[in-house]
């Protein structure tokens, strides 16, 4: 802040115009001036091209448009050649008036809101600007959280952010091969957002894993119930997984095989047929309905049945084996 | 300068006119030689060449409507051929002609053009004469108010008339910030101020920001061609269609006469229902029916409602106008302290009633409209004047009219905006488009258009003697000021070498230099024929006191002398002396009253001896 605003006087003058040099023509010039209104006028006027508008107000940065205004008012009693009427005041009438046009100009900015601001943000300080840089990350991380929180509280923002949210993680489950849960939250994705078409493929993908992999699981229980001999639990768990993955015949074929085992000769001919029916071009399941049939004693078409299976796999050598007992009779 | 030299505020009125000083620190109106506050605006030259002014002049404007001027305010400054001046035209009984150069406007008064300054100037040095009976001494300085949208040229125009009426105008003032220093005067007001100022031919809106003594304009808004005047025709243009609906087709506003007085009855009619609600037109013998019928009489009623009815399209201008400033302020109807109602036409309750409604709070009453604003002026001069230790105000008043100047392509470029503080000053660059060039032709107009040929043109400038050089090279500061009076000055230098280029101006509205000159001998030689015959007056009244004393004497100085030997021819002498004045005052011959004055005064006091008993010569016997 200049000097030109402090009010003191007497002593104080000295420092207040500490720096700088008087012509001494101006201050012997015969006019109507007091010797301290002429230094103070003096001084203002060869300094205050170079002040802000603050400055020349004599107010703080920043300070608000009231105080502009009552500051213009005081400063104007003093400068304004109205006010020194009837009085010489040679080359003083001069800088009286360029002060005087120069205080206007300064409230003309501080004393207008807009203008006001915009200047305040042009000469603020340095220390002032580190602040606001600081206040306007602060203000920027409430924004955010500000906007969760909205997004949270609000029905329509809520759930597209939901089902945005289902989905990157449903991908993410994918990824990690978790198709079930995958599956799960694609689904619901889908089901929140019909419009989803991504989703909704994305979860048809992820089912069909899902399901595949509970299947396996499923058989390979089934494989170790078998293994000890628990035949009734190899049959449920072997059904399970069937069901679980309707589009995969093998384990119809397995179903089948462990029913044979146990001696359930109508289930296990039962699901050979079905199986055979939906998937022809399987090997294994005419095998096995081959076998079914030797044992329920339809030759023929145990016969048929392996021949089919055979035509479809040369590699088939217990049905290779059934059938050529068959063909020879005798040695059954 | 003299520390009791009187000083005046006047407001020159479009219909009234007012003027004010201050006394012993208290603001107050001084009063015509009849008594009266208010002198009418109107000038007249009466059949017999004498000119007559406010009271006089209004009386016969009846009667002698083609050679009596009033409302010249709203004609003061402007160009002839104008659109408000081909207005006037008109409807004015009195005969407008145009000015030598073309460009102002003259009125013919008894057969001789008055320049429009001219006739302000009488109105002005009539309110002088009063303020001079006033003080029984001279009057020369004053300050004079102006409406707040006045522009240059009308401004400048004012301060002519001031000229010409034998007045320093130490500064003009606008009228609405005048009422606002009267209003404030000795009260301790710290708010936002609107003055809404509705007088005979203007309508001015002001915003001030008051405080410590300072009033600080904010921004003023206006319509110099809005005011009471236009009321009174409404009114008078519904009765002369009715009339014409009545009585086949005859149109009043054909005779001057009739004009006239419909229009004294309408401005009647007007003010009465400020009070009333019903005000009745009664205009007996208005017009001569055609074919020898009888002579036709208007007999009409005129009710408030219908008044109103007839004007709210004036009265929701003066609103859309108040609006429109207050955006130019940034200033909210909520933020503003008090409004403040100045001008004879806001006593109208239709106004009051828009006014209240606009601003959502009650005007301020207590200031008397149509005086407010000679006070405010007297105040200001008594400011600029005699300054009072720790009662200083201060004006801060604002350009109502974008300054700038005309631009290729006929577009106008502001160079100082309106509702800027003045004084303020503003430079800008002109260079040359040709190779040696050497003069630049300036345009400088007063608007709000962006179209340069939609603003006032207040004068070209032409700046000449440029320095021979490519184009471009020279480079002119060309310098605008607007000096506290709202009066614009321009100022030019060669910004490289720093000489002064000179400027002559041309195409203003006002008056030219000699023509002033001419217009202040002339006045000057007025004046003097006029000292002369008052002279010549008091010299004669003195003259008549003398000789009656010297005749109420003769018997006792007759008997005194019966009876001496001494002094029958002193008798003689003194008859002869009392026989040259009488033929002096019958032949109205000044220097022989003057010659024959001091003998007349020594046989009074040789008769006033010799009737108390001394008879010359016998001294001592």
């Amino acid at each position: 802040m200049s000097a030109g605003h402090d009010p003191g006087e007497g002593g104080v003058q000295a420092d207040r115009y500490r720096g700088f040099l008087f012509n001494p023509a101006d201050l012997s010039e015969d006019v109507d001036i007091d010797p301290g209104r002429r230094r103070e006028i003096l001084y203002i006027f060869a300094s205050m091209d170079g002040w802000t508008h603050w400055q020349v107000l004599g107010i703080p940065w920043n300070a608000s448009v009231e105080q502009a205004r009552d500051a213009y008012r005081e400063k104007a009693k003093l400068f304004h050649p109205d006010r020194y009427p009837g009085q010489r005041l040679g080359s003083f009438r001069g800088r009286l008036e360029r002060i005087f046009r120069r205080l206007t100009e300064a409230r003309d900015i501080l004393g207008d809101e807009d203008a006001r601001a915009a200047y305040a943000r042009r000469t603020a300080p340095p220390e002032e600007v580190a602040r606001a840089a600081a206040r306007q990350i602060e203000n920027d991380d409430r924004a955010r959280e500000r906007r969760a929180r909205m997004a949270r509280n609000n029905p329509i923002a809520s759930r597209v952010a939901r089902v945005r949210e289902l989905v990157d993680r449903g991908r993410q489950a994918m990824k990690e091969e978790r198709f079930a849960d995958a599956a799960r939250d694609l689904l619901t994705a889908s089901a929140m957002d019909p419009s989803a078409t991504e989703a909704r493929t994305l979860a048809e993908q992820a089912r069909r894993k899902a399901a595949a992999g509970k299947a396996r699981d499923l058989w390979e229980k089934a494989r170790a119930a078998e293994l000890q001999h628990d035949l009734d639990r190899a049959q449920m768990l072997a059904e399970a997984a069937a069901e679980a993955e309707p589009g995969e015949p093998r384990y119809g074929v397995y179903v089948a095989r462990v029913a044979l085992e146990r001696g359930a000769l109508a289930t296990a001919r039962l699901r050979a047929e079905a199986v055979v029916r939906s998937a022809p071009s399987l090997a294994t399941a005419h095998e096995v309905l081959g076998e079914v049939l030797a044992i329920q004693g339809d030759h023929s078409g145990a016969r048929r049945a392996l021949e089919r299976a055979l035509e479809l796999d040369e590699g088939l050598t217990g049905a290779r084996e059934r059938l050529r007992k068959l063909r020879w009779s005798f040695l059954r | 300068m003299n520390e009791n030299e009187p000083f005046i505020g006047i407001d020159l009125g479009t219909t009234n006119s007012v003027v004010a000083t201050v006394i012993d620190g208290v603001p107050r109106v001084i009063a015509s030689r009849t008594g009266q506050t208010l002198t009418p605006s109107v000038v007249a030259v009466a059949r017999n060449g004498k000119r007559l002014v406010g009271h006089m002049a209004k009386r016969q404007s009846i009667t002698n409507a083609e050679n009596t001027a009033y409302a010249a305010k709203r004609l003061i400054g402007r160009r002839w051929g104008s659109p408000e001046v081909e207005d006037a035209r008109k409807v004015l009984p009195y005969e407008l002609v145009p000015g030598p150069e073309g460009n102002d406007i003259r009125v013919m008064l008894g057969g001789r053009a008055f320049s429009i300054p001219e006739v302000s100037a009488l109105v002005l040095a009539e309110l002088k004469a009063d303020a001079e009976a006033f003080f029984g001494r001279r009057v020369t300085k004053a300050v004079v108010t102006v409406p707040a949208y006045f522009n240059d040229g009308q401004r400048k125009a004012t301060k002519d008339a001031g000229r010409i009426a034998g007045l320093d105008v130490v500064r003009i003032i606008n009228e609405p910030t005048s009422a606002a220093l009267a209003y404030g005067f000795g009260k301790q007001m710290e708010k936002k101020v609107v003055v809404f100022d509705l007088g005979g031919g203007t309508f001015d809106v002001s915003i001030l920001d008051v405080g410590k003594s300072v009033y600080d304009v904010i921004a003023v808004g206006g319509d110099t061609y809005l005011g009471g005047e236009d009321f009174d025709r409404r009114v008078i243009d519904w009765l002369v269609f009715s009339f014409a609906q009545e009585h086949q087709a005859i149109d009043l506003r054909q005779d001057k006469m009739a004009l006239q007085r419909l229009r004294d009855a309408a401005e009647r009619a007007k003010i009465e229902l400020s009070e009333g609600r019903q005000a009745s037109i009664h205009l007996p013998f208005l017009a001569s029916a055609v074919e020898g019928k009888a002579a036709l009489h208007l007999d009409r009623q005129l009710s408030r409602e219908k008044l109103e009815d007839l004007t709210q399209d004036l009265v929701d201008r003066t609103i859309a106008v108040a609006d429109r400033t207050l955006r130019d302020a940034g200033v909210r109807t909520s933020q503003i302290g008090e409004v403040l109602l100045v001008g004879g036409m806001t006593r109208m309750p239709r106004v009051q009633q828009a006014v209240k409604n606009y601003f959502g709070r009650e005007p301020s009453r207590g200031v008397h409209p149509e005086e407010v604003v000679a006070l405010g002026a007297a105040i200001q001069a008594h400011a600029l004047l005699h300054p009072q230790k720790g009662k200083e105000i201060l004006l801060l008043d604002v350009t109502p009219q974008n300054l700038g100047i005309m631009v290729v392509g006929g577009y106008f470029a502001t160079i100082i905006p309106r509702n800027t503080t003045v004084p303020t000053s503003q430079s800008h660059m002109f260079s040359t488009v040709q190779d040696d060039q050497t003069a630049v032709r300036i345009a400088v107009l007063q608007g709000a258009s962006d179209k340069a040929m939609e603003n006032e043109l207040l004068g070209e400038f032409v700046l000449e003697g440029i320095r021979p050089a490519r184009r471009g090279e020279v480079e002119i500061e060309v310098t605008f000021d607007i000096s506290a009076d709202g009066i614009v000055g321009v100022s030019a230098r060669d910004s490289a070498t720093g000489t002064r280029q000179s400027i002559t101006v041309t195409a203003t509205s006002g008056l030219t230099e000699t023509e002033m000159r001419r217009i202040l001998e002339e006045n000057l030689d007025e004046m003097l024929t006029r000292r002369q015959v008052g002279d010549f007056e008091r010299l004669r009244d003195r003259t008549q006191a003398v000789i009656a004393e010297i005749e109420s004497l003769s018997p006792a100085v007759k008997e005194a002398l019966s009876r001496s030997r001494f002094g029958k021819d002193a008798v003689q002498r003194a008859e002869e002396v009392v026989g040259r004045a009488r033929t002096a005052i019958a032949a109205q011959d000044l220097q022989q009253m003057i010659a024959v004055e001091e003998q007349l005064d020594r046989a009074l006091q040789l008769f006033k001896g010799l009737a108390g008993g001394t008879v010359p010569g016998e001294k001592g016997s």
